[in-house]
């Protein structure tokens, strides 16, 4: 019988992530919008 | 109509009725007809949001907007994706870990059962007239196609709605949702191939959209600051994710929606699937709309796009109407001369240094053209005096009546009866079911048990469907219908999503402050938007701030206030 080596248990010691699965896909919708609300603008203008 | 867009109507819709009603019949358990027993997935509430939001109007009244505003409206839309994050991160828990049949219930807890009526009260006046104007705006449609009056087309797509609504409850109004969204946008992609293969041969998309961008359509981001502007980048983005918080989290027309999801993540992702997509949809819709316009520079739009009236106008004051159509055929050809020059100009890097001298020429062109127009107007408002003026929902189904080929006409009329009976379906049946379990069971003495409460939703459901189809007959009073709709939902929407965020933020507020401060800052609402002329967007921010401000103002005016019951927002 072996065991898994260290590396591969979670780290009791480590820092949790700076943000949590849920933020993360809050701030990767917001962030979507500004990116298409940006390219919309400069289209555009680059028509107008 | 030829027989094949008769064919494909009548074959779509029917399909998408029956299917729903045959589908879901058996549901006669109260959490199974008002929440459709929670076992909906992530793309069905998606999908069934994105349909109760996107009602006819927006296919009827969203291009005729830009038809004469350009892309300007998208901005309405900004906030919305930072509403969808904070509604899926505070009032999804909330409403989940209460086990709620409606919003309103989750402020009787907080508050009492004064709140929580007051609420829901508001949310009957708004969406029951909202209702109306949903039935409404599909019937301008098939009333000028079938020749049938407006009071009659208004009554039969209210009745098939109550219909399936009535007999299939909330997971029929979902399920038959999905599939009527997904007719939407499969009819709004070929809206859009038609539109831009209805262009002359010698003008390219490119040509048309640079000649757009000259007549300033396009216009997505204005950020200027106006308080009576109703559309620039700080109303959208404020007063518009006011607008967003309140619409989705604490209308029911919504929170039913995804109050119907497997679990919360489901219907976390639901929103967000919203969130991400309702901006590029708008964009879409709009610039279909441009399209439209660049359309009607190379083919000759009427002066006035309602033709019934119109021609009532002809038959009552023949030379004068005679004259201003003359008029506008020069100004219609002038236009298109200064169009075609600024397009030969811009193609042409010889006569490159030409190009301003042409925009301006075409701005001055486009000028005359709504010069006249106004004439028009004026003519036509002397030649019959009780005609509307407001013809601006009427310029799509125009285009579409001109331009889209066999088939394509039936489906574009079967996207908009689909797209008017999502909205329909799910308004009414947020109106059943608050009326039921917010008011005649929380109000009745005797205990009501589930199959009673599944008839008395039924019966509710009906009572509406006939308010609305009553109050439909009215809507050809107001002005474009998506801004009637949105101007009726931040005169309430402001003051109940204040009651919400009081609820959730500040804890000290008790139910008597809460109430007095809802109260007063409706009536201050109504009063500002019947006596200043401040954008209506702006309601929305004005209702929900004097609701959370006048609560701090009370509680602390009002000592002998009860402690409330500690029920904050959970975690996300």
């Amino acid at each position: 019988m072996t065991t898994p080596p260290p590396a591969s248990r979670p780290d009791p010691e480590a820092p949790p992530p700076f943000l949590g699965t849920w933020p993360r896909v809050y701030l990767a919708v917001v962030a979507s919008q500004v990116v298409f609300v940006l390219a919309l603008f400069g289209f555009a203008r680059a028509c107008s | 109509m030829t027989f094949i867009d008769w064919a494909v109507l009548v074959v779509t819709t029917l399909f998408i009725v029956l299917w729903g009603i045959w589908k879901h019949r058996s549901a006669r358990t109260a959490a199974g007809y008002l929440k459709g027993d929670q076992s909906l997935n992530w793309p069905t509430i998606g999908l069934s949001v994105m349909a109760t939001q996107a009602s006819a109007i927006t296919f009827l009244s969203v291009p005729g907007q830009a038809y004469e505003d350009g892309l300007r409206f998208v901005q309405f839309y900004f906030g919305l994706p930072i509403a969808m994050v904070v509604i899926a991160a505070v009032f999804i828990p909330i409403y989940y870990r209460l086990k709620v049949f409606t919003a309103y219930e989750y402020l009787e807890g907080r508050f009492d059962v004064r709140v929580r009526l007051f609420a829901a009260l508001l949310f009957l006046i708004s969406r029951g007239l909202a209702a109306g104007i949903t039935i409404y705006a599909p019937a301008i449609l098939l009333s000028s196609i079938l020749g049938w009056s407006l009071e009659l087309t208004c009554l039969v797509i209210g009745a098939v709605v109550v219909l399936y609504t009535v007999v299939g409850g909330s997971k029929a109004v979902s399920q038959t949702q999905r599939q009527q969204m997904t007719i939407i946008l499969l009819g709004l992609i070929a809206a859009g191939i038609a539109a831009a293969l209805a262009l002359p041969d010698e003008v390219s998309l490119g040509d048309a959209v640079e000649v757009a961008g000259a007549l300033g359509r396009m216009n997505p981001v204005d950020a200027s600051f106006a308080l009576s502007d109703r559309y620039n980048l700080w109303s959208g983005i404020g007063g518009g994710f006011f607008l967003a918080l309140a619409y989705f989290g604490t209308d029911q027309s919504q929170v039913g929606r995804y109050l119907g999801g497997r679990s919360v993540a489901e219907s976390r992702l639901g929103l967000l699937f919203n969130g991400v997509l309702k901006i590029p949809m708008q964009t879409g819709i709009l610039f279909l709309g441009v399209l439209v316009f660049t359309v009607y520079i190379f083919s000759a739009p009427p002066v006035f796009w309602n033709g019934p009236t119109l021609e009532r106008a002809r038959a009552a004051a023949p030379a004068a109407i005679a004259k201003v159509e003359a008029d506008w055929n020069q100004a219609v050809a002038a236009r298109e001369a200064a169009a075609r020059e600024l397009i030969r100009v811009s193609n042409d890097e010889v006569a490159a240094d030409g190009y301003d001298q042409a925009a301006t020429t075409l701005r001055d062109a486009q000028a005359h053209m709504n010069a006249v127009r106004k004439d028009a107007k004026a003519e036509i408002k002397a030649a019959v005096p009780t005609a509307e003026l407001e013809d601006r929902d009427y310029i799509f189904l125009d285009c579409a009546l001109a331009h889209l080929p066999k088939g394509l006409l039936g489906l574009l009329i079967a996207v908009i009866l689909a797209a008017a009976m999502s909205s329909i379906a799910s308004e009414l049946q947020a109106l059943g079911t608050t009326s039921t379990i917010d008011f005649h069971r929380r109000l009745s003495k005797k205990p009501i048990d589930d199959q009673k409460t599944v008839r008395i939703s039924m019966a509710y459901t009906i009572v509406w469907g006939a308010f609305a189809i009553g109050f439909a007959t009215f809507a050809s009073l107001l002005d474009n219908l998506i801004q009637a709709v949105n101007i009726l939902g931040s005169l309430f929407y402001g003051t109940v999503l204040g009651l919400f965020l009081t609820a959730f933020f500040l804890k000290k507020v008790t139910a008597t402050p809460a109430l007095l401060a809802a109260i007063l800052a409706e009536t201050l609402v109504v009063t500002l938007f019947f006596a200043t002329s401040i954008g209506f967007l702006w309601f929305n921010v004005i209702g929900c701030g004097a609701v959370c401000g006048l609560a701090l103002l009370f509680q602390a005016f009002i000592p002998a206030a009860r402690p409330p019951v500690a029920r904050g927002p959970a975690s996300p």
